[in-house]
């Protein structure tokens, strides 16, 4: 899934404090994991965060609803 | 520029080299003026790529990255403090002559290979003199650098993935990427490792480490960075024509309206202490 200047979607996800859930915060642009992590970071500074996640959007894998932003992820074959 | 007198102090933080004629100082100010003013300029260059950098994350990154200067500078100029300089003052008085920033920094970026040539070379020589400097015995160095560098090690990490995606994508921006990064490194070594009497005094002082620990601890941080865009740093020989002891740099200034900015001459009727 790439576009333009070679970037890909990564969803952001992360964590005030120890123990609590991590909680979708946003989405960056990034041409690769490592600027990824970088945009993430500078992005999503407002927090003090104790954990942050990116995940590549094309990782994500619906479960229960087929149609939507995920659809194209879903294994060859799914019905 | 006041200050430059030698208050000492019972941690032995003060600066014996410096001149009791407050117009020179000693080896420790002089290195702490030259790593806050290399900053304070960085954190300019990056600003003007708040917009028209390559994304928006690309732009929000670039100014976290100004912001992190500034308040690196901020930091280092108030350590000047306990040197008995006026941090007010040499934030805000001093021509551009008087600045001593790395001379990489005198003129903007061009265009985008120049901005990342700086942060891999530029940044990467502050990032490796911040670490020599936390190694040695001035306590406020021993005591606020370590964020700095924890701040520093994400324009590590954009610095060197930016730096690789031009050098492999080939063409017109690795050439650019390449003649970008050639032209700094000579004067920014030359800023890195002086290797002046003013240097080695501080190294004896035990204020930073030997000429010889930091080019290896450069070479460690930026060696295969460069290689990939076909830069061998050994062969990179420190441009030390002209140089200035006491700026511990080449001739020349900083661009008048960068130094305006950086002193902040238009909102001077507003400052608040």
């Amino acid at each position: 899934m790439t576009w333009g200047l070679g970037e890909g979607v990564y969803e952001v996800f992360a964590r005030k404090n120890r123990g609590e859930p991590l909680r979708h915060i946003g989405y960056i642009d990034a041409p690769g994991d490592e600027l990824a992590r970088v945009y993430a970071w500078k992005t999503y500074d407002e927090e003090n965060w104790f954990e942050m996640c990116v995940v590549p959007r094309r990782a994500v894998i619906p479960v229960n609803r087929l149609e939507g932003p995920w659809a194209r992820n879903l294994p060859e074959g799914t019905e | 520029m006041t200050g430059g007198g030698r208050p000492g102090s019972p941690s032995g933080d003060g600066d014996p080299g410096a001149s009791r004629e407050a117009t020179s100082p000693g080896p420790l100010s002089r290195h702490i003026l030259s790593l806050a003013d290399t900053k304070r300029l960085l954190g300019i260059r990056y600003s003007d790529w708040l917009l028209g950098s390559p994304s928006i994350e690309t732009g929000i990154a670039a100014s976290s990255m100004a912001q992190d200067e500034w308040g690196h500078a901020r930091l280092l100029y108030a350590m000047l403090k306990r040197l008995g300089f006026d941090p007010f003052e040499v934030e805000h008085t001093r021509p551009a002559d008087r600045y001593y920033s790395a001379s990489a920094l005198d003129h903007p970026f061009g265009d985008w290979a120049d901005f990342i040539a700086a942060v891999v070379v530029v940044d990467g020589a502050l990032s490796v003199a911040l670490e020599s400097f936390s190694g040695g015995n001035f306590t406020l160095a021993r005591s606020r650098v370590p964020k700095m560098l924890a701040e520093e090690e994400y324009h590590r990490q954009f610095g060197t993935a930016w730096f690789a995606r031009l050098a492999s994508a080939g063409g017109e921006g690795a050439a650019r990427l390449n003649v970008a990064a050639r032209a700094v490194l000579p004067s920014t070594l030359a800023w890195l490792l002086p290797g002046d009497d003013v240097y080695d005094e501080l190294v004896a002082d035990g204020r930073v480490l030997p000429g010889e620990q930091v080019r290896e601890r450069i070479r460690i941080r930026l060696g295969d960075t460069l290689g990939a865009a076909g830069i061998a740093l050994d062969e990179i020989e420190p441009d030390r024509a002209g140089w200035d002891p006491e700026r511990r740099r080449g001739p020349g200034a900083p661009g008048e309206e960068a130094v305006e900015r950086a002193r902040g001459d238009r909102n001077r009727d507003l400052f608040v202490e």
